[in-house]
């Protein structure tokens, strides 16, 4: 309202001034001691301000009535669009997707949990009867302490047209086996 | 909030939870299964160096024969004083699968037999000499980090060498 007043032409004069303090006053833009000392002196203009006053309630009561009477209809409307759209989707993939839409923070919670009970149990599951065989990606064999190493056993040896000779040693590396195979020729030539 | 939408978010409710675990166990179970799939195929790396031995006025060792160069200044191999690297290569190897070392002089392959405690390998090897004429056939349970080394010596008193070790 006071918008308006502010973009209208404003009225000249010193009533029609005072006339819009008042309606300031009542509307509770305009307070000053001024207007105070009048307001108590000049029983019109504090009659102009209640009248004020009064119009402004029945304005807004007759807003809020309206808007009460709009609330049921409207809202069982919009309720009515909403329940339309909530409709469970037909067919199972359209089911899973919505699932799926609706709980994606879950799926992934899921998702990274399995992986890493999976990664757990995977890390403490007790050796294989072959020993706990362990490949490339999980650091191939246990390397074990030097001195903790068994010395080499040869399970088989065979030198075909020759003879052979096993050597071991022992350093700060661990143990080492030779196998030196001599060709029977250089065995003859010898 | 109407009955039926009220009654269709207590359905999905419901069925989240139940949906969520199946999902959850599913994806747990495949990726168990996937690594125990690849814990099935688990190998240990073997790293050859094939190695040309000869006696010469002063001693020299290729600098990338460091993991062997104590060794080689050892008996039996201090029969030589100069060590040349001819080729190196590490392979994967799995259960009882043949594997060929690729060499300069001759031919070579390797086979693990299975891994022992834990620690050890067990291997068979075989070498072929440069025409082809088998040299040796050896099955050996070794420690892992150490070392077996054939060594061949040729008719002009040089020797042929061939270093392995398992990780």
């Amino acid at each position: 309202m006071s918008e308006k007043r502010k973009t209208a032409p404003l009225p000249t004069g010193g009533k029609a001034q005072a006339d819009l303090e008042l309606m300031e006053h009542a509307d509770g833009e305009h307070d000053d001691a001024e207007l105070t000392a009048r307001l108590e002196r000049d029983p019109d203009a504090r009659a102009k301000v209640a009248a004020v006053r009064q119009l402004g309630e029945l304005v807004r009561g007759h807003l809020e009535l309206s808007a009460d009477a709009v609330h049921d209809a409207k809202f069982a409307a919009m309720w009515r669009r909403i329940d339309d759209q909530i409709v469970a989707p037909t067919g199972l993939w359209g089911r899973v997707t919505a699932w799926l839409e609706r709980h994606r923070g879950h799926v992934v919670t899921g998702t990274v949990s399995a992986g890493v009970v999976a990664a757990l149990a995977l890390v403490l599951r007790p050796g294989a009867p072959d020993g706990g065989t362990r490949g490339i990606g999980y650091g191939a064999v246990d390397v074990r302490p030097v001195a903790m190493r068994a010395a080499p056993e040869i399970d088989s040896l065979d030198t075909p047209g020759g003879s052979s000779t096993v050597i071991n040693f022992d350093d700060e590396d661990g143990h080492t086996t030779v196998i030196w195979v001599t060709p029977a020729d250089t065995v003859e030539g010898i | 909030m109407s009955e039926r939408a009220r009654s269709a978010g207590a359905d999905l409710g419901e069925h989240s939870a139940a949906g969520r675990w199946i999902l959850a166990l599913a994806i747990g179970l495949g990726l168990f299964g996937g690594a125990r799939a690849a814990r099935a195929e688990a190998t240990t790396a073997c790293e050859f160096l094939e190695i040309s031995a000869k006696t010469g006025d002063k001693p020299a060792i290729d600098a990338e024969l460091k993991p062997v160069e104590k060794k080689l200044k050892k008996p039996p191999f201090s029969t030589w004083n100069q060590f040349k690297l001819l080729s190196s290569s590490k392979r994967p190897l799995a259960k009882k699968k043949v594997e060929s070392i690729p060499l300069k002089v001759g031919s070579a392959t390797v086979t693990l037999v299975e891994i022992v405690d834990k620690s050890k390998v067990r291997l068979t090897v075989t070498m072929d000499d440069d025409k082809g004429k088998h040299v040796a056939d050896n099955t050996t349970t070794v420690e892992a980090g150490d070392y077996v080394i054939f060594v061949h010596p040729l008719g002009n008193n040089d020797g042929h060498l061939l270093s392995l070790t398992c990780r």
